[in-house]
């Protein structure tokens, strides 16, 4: 009871703070609408509004690497808003850098359209129920002795769905979570080959730009943007996803 | 009568027109022609000029043509090139020979009776003109003196390097030029190793075809390499010596073969070197006076234009302006211009790139820049002049210039807010008609979760997902049991046997009185008899005391356990057949017997 209780007062704290944060953004106060919407993070809770309000403020600060940084984890708890969608592709029009070249390979790309608009809590429920749904039909089965083609069917046509739906829920965590992406934020974001100020510069990163983390050695980690193209950036100029 | 030959004329003209062939075969004498050319109408005494006779005809072998003796020039052939072309099944070629001419004398020479004989017909080239003037008699007192050894003899070969300049500006192009002078015959190429040029951006003018130059009265071939030199620093920098090695044919005298057939068509080499002596160079600083606060550090002589891609333009649609910088000097020097801040537009760089050009012997060319000016405000607006200096050291001086300011109407675009809340553009922009600005904040916070807190993750996940398989394997093993004890009946007895046992317990317990004593014995008789039968899947029937002590002794179990329950069955018979002696106590202590005896059987591995 107790437990609930302060459940409820905490919910009800993030939620003040929350309509707080909403004011100062409607009063164009961006600094204090972003510094208040982290304070709610910094307390370990998140949720696809938050992300996405947040992104927007950083916008408005003409922040754009945290714009597009926030509105991609907004995307990742809540993909089939269509809010967060508009906003993170609008911020990305304003990238000071075209990637050039930028090839997908077609499988990626196919599963990546199929897994886009669903979370990856929903894809894991589904995976689970189905595989509830596989072993109902096993005990019917082998536990209960029922062996109708009807129990068998089911058996069949539920593993089909668990192998296809597993799989992209599998997918889906792997780039989404499994490999660490990041956002470069910084306005000056140079790029070397080597984890070096010393070594030549490959290219140079703009604010908003994705980037994959292959490795890392001291400051710099050693990125891989979106054509292909890799470097070592330092690790202050890029936050992680 | 008199149409006739109006007729015949006209018939004849059809017939030409129709039949090119024909008519060039009746043409005869006009299918070879001869052009002969001159590279330049006058020359000095120490220079030399190219003759060009070029033989043209429909013909396929075309004849060479005939030189006339040219008493006031020394005549070196460089050989022919030949074009042969078929159109519409029509041979053409042309045959280009050249000529170089030395003059040996100054005055106007005509030269003419170029010509050839084809088919019994002479052809004759047009007559050129070339003046000798008495100028440039001398070669160069520095050739001069080099082309001498320290006797006053003419050296066969020697080599010589000047600059245009010993006291360039830094960032100054210095023109390098060797030459190497030949007066014998060579084979093969020569191997020419590059001066050093430390303290010095280098790049190499190129090669000068192989000429003739009269040094000393002699003629030598000579040939020529260019460099541009940029030197990086101040103070005194040394260009290295470059040195030249080749083949010459060996000088006269020696052995001779006396079975050289080829006389001296594979004459015997000589390998010699040549080299250069090094040059000093004092480079300059650029001078104080007059030095632009924003100095931009380009040398050369430059001219800008700027432009824009556009003139009328949105609010917040990019104008790209393009800024071409050309001239001679260091391309890769020059520094982009930049813009002040400008309240009514964002700038971006967009790119820049450079292409350097060798013309005259002077390094140059272009560097464009590309910059994306965004207007935040509609109306009529203005990119101001941009301003670009440089140091000319030919004139020893700063140069400042400016480019046009560029007007642009910029104009409002559909649902135009005065004041954009936009913080920033980009040249890539293409936002849609209906999209102009990002989509306002959500009002509620919605469901939350712990900061990176995966479903996948939670015990209640991972319970529910095992729920199934424990399920799956309880249902199996219970079917499985199931099926075990339909199907072996001793198994089945084996393992109904101690729940049989408990509850004819249960039931000798109801009848432990001394009315219904018989009755409790029978029962206890049967329990533990029963019991054993069930056990080793044999028949109760006929089990006696021995044959039960002998069973339980196979089967390793405890000698009080044997004789507790030999003792058990025999207070049974003994009850059966005496009933008058059973008395309560005698009950309660069988039963209590019987209890252990089946707790104790319990233990033992039928």
């Amino acid at each position: 009871m107790m437990i609930l209780l302060a459940t409820a007062l905490i919910a009800h704290a993030q939620e003040d703070d929350f309509d707080k944060a909403n004011k100062y953004y409607e009063d164009k106060d961006y600094d204090s609408a972003v510094r208040m919407y982290e304070s709610i993070l910094d307390k370990n809770v998140e949720s696809a509004a938050l992300y996405y309000n947040l992104g927007n403020a950083y916008f408005k600060k003409g922040d754009l690497g945290h714009a597009i940084l926030n509105y991609m984890k907004a995307k990742r708890l809540d993909p089939s808003d269509e809010a967060i969608r508009h906003n993170l592709d609008f911020a990305r029009q304003f990238s000071r850098v075209r990637m050039e070249g930028v090839t997908l390979n077609p499988i990626d790309s196919f599963l990546g359209s199929v897994v886009d608009p669903y979370r990856l809590n929903t894809l894991a429920w589904i995976s689970s129920i189905l595989f509830i749904l596989f072993f109902v039909f096993l005990i019917l089965r082998y536990g209960l002795g029922m062996w109708s083609t009807a129990t068998k069917a089911g058996a069949i046509v539920s593993l089909v769905l668990l192998l296809t739906v597993a799989g992209l829920t599998t997918f889906k965590y792997r780039t989404e979570y499994l490999t660490e992406r990041a956002v470069i934020v910084a306005d000056d974001s140079p790029v070397y080959t080597g984890p070096s100020d010393q070594s030549d510069k490959e290219l140079e990163g703009a604010p908003g730009l994705v980037v994959k983390i292959i490795d890392q050695s001291g400051d710099y980690y050693n990125v891989l943007f979106e054509n292909m193209r890799r470097g070592w950036i330092k690790k202050d100029l890029v936050a992680i996803i | 009568m008199k149409r006739l030959p109006l007729i015949s004329i006209l018939l004849l003209a059809v017939c030409f027109a129709c039949f090119p062939k024909f008519a060039h075969a009746q043409a005869g004498g006009n299918d070879i022609s001869i052009s002969v050319t001159l590279d330049r109408d006058s020359i000095g005494l120490n220079e030399q000029a190219t003759l060009q006779v070029v033989v043209s005809g429909t013909v396929q072998n075309l004849p060479e043509p005939q030189m006339p003796t040219l008493p006031m020039f020394e005549v070196y052939s460089q050989g022919r090139s030949s074009n042969i072309s078929i159109t519409n099944g029509q041979i053409s070629s042309a045959v280009t020979y050249r000529y170089i001419l030395l003059p040996k004398k100054p005055g106007t020479y005509p030269i003419d009776q170029i010509a050839l004989v084809y088919r019994n017909h002479r052809y004759k080239g047009n007559e050129v003109e070339l003046t000798v003037l008495n100028k440039g008699n001398s070669a160069g007192q520095n050739l001069e003196k080099q082309a001498q050894d320290s006797n006053g003899k003419g050296k066969d070969y020697f080599m010589e390097a000047v600059v245009n300049t010993k006291t360039p500006y830094v960032n100054q192009q210095v023109t390098l030029t060797l030459k190497f002078c030949i007066a014998v015959q060579y084979y093969g190429s020569p191997e020419l190793q590059e001066p050093a040029t430390t303290g010095f951006w280098s790049e190499v003018l190129g090669n000068k075809a192989p000429y003739y130059q009269k040094i000393n009265g002699r003629t030598y071939r000579v040939i020529e390499r260019k460099y541009a030199l940029f030197p990086t620093q101040t103070g005194e920098l040394t260009i290295g010596r470059a040195a030249i090695t080749a083949t010459v044919a060996a000088r006269g005298g020696g052995y001779k073969d006396p079975f050289n057939v080829f006389g001296n068509f594979f004459g015997r080499g000589q390998d010699i070197t040549v080299r250069t002596s090094p040059i000093n160079i004092r480079v300059r600083p650029l001078p104080e006076k007059g030095k632009p606060d924003n100095f931009s550090g380009t040398i050369g002589n430059f001219a800008i234009t700027a432009s824009a891609d556009k003139h009328t333009v949105e609010v917040n649609q990019p104008v790209t302006v393009s800024i071409k910088i050309y001239g001679t000097g260091n391309v890769k020097s020059v520094a982009e211009p930049v813009f002040p801040d400008l309240d009514d537009f964002r700038i971006y760089k967009a790119s820049s790139n450079e292409n350097v050009s060798k013309n005259n012997d002077l390094i140059g060319g272009t560097k464009d820049f590309e910059e994306v000016f965004i207007p935040k405000r509609p109306g009529r607006l203005e990119i101001p002049a941009l301003s670009f200096n440089y140091f000319d050291p030919m004139r020893s001086k700063y140069v400042t210039l400016s480019t046009q300011p560029i007007g642009l109407q910029v104009t409002k675009p559909e649902g135009y807010a005065s004041t954009s809340d936009v913080p920033f553009s980009g040249p890539d922009q293409t936002i849609g008609s209906e999209a102009k600005d990002i989509r306002f904040i959500k009002e509620s916070m919605g469901s939350t979760s712990n900061v990176g807190g995966l479903i996948i993750f939670s015990p209640i996940y991972i319970i529910l997902n095992g729920l199934p398989v424990a399920l799956l394997a309880a249902t199996v093993l219970v079917r499985k049991r199931k099926e075990k004890m339909s199907s072996n009946i001793g198994y089945a007895r084996s393992r109904s046997a101690a729940r049989a046992a408990r509850k004819r317990l249960v039931k000798a317990k109801s009848l432990a009185t001394i009315e219904k004593g018989g009755a409790f014995y029978a029962e206890i008789y049967q329990t533990v008899t029963s019991f054993i039968a069930d056990k080793l899947n044999i028949s109760p029937h006929g089990l006696t005391t021995d044959r039960i002590k002998q069973l339980l002794k196979e089967r390793s179990a405890d000698e009080g356990l044997i004789e507790q329950t030999a003792r058990l069955l025999g207070q049974c018979d003994f009850a059966r057949f005496a009933p008058s002696s059973i008395t309560q106590e005698s009950i309660n202590q069988s039963l209590k017997s019987a209890e252990d005896v089946m707790v104790a059987m319990g233990g033992i591995r039928f």
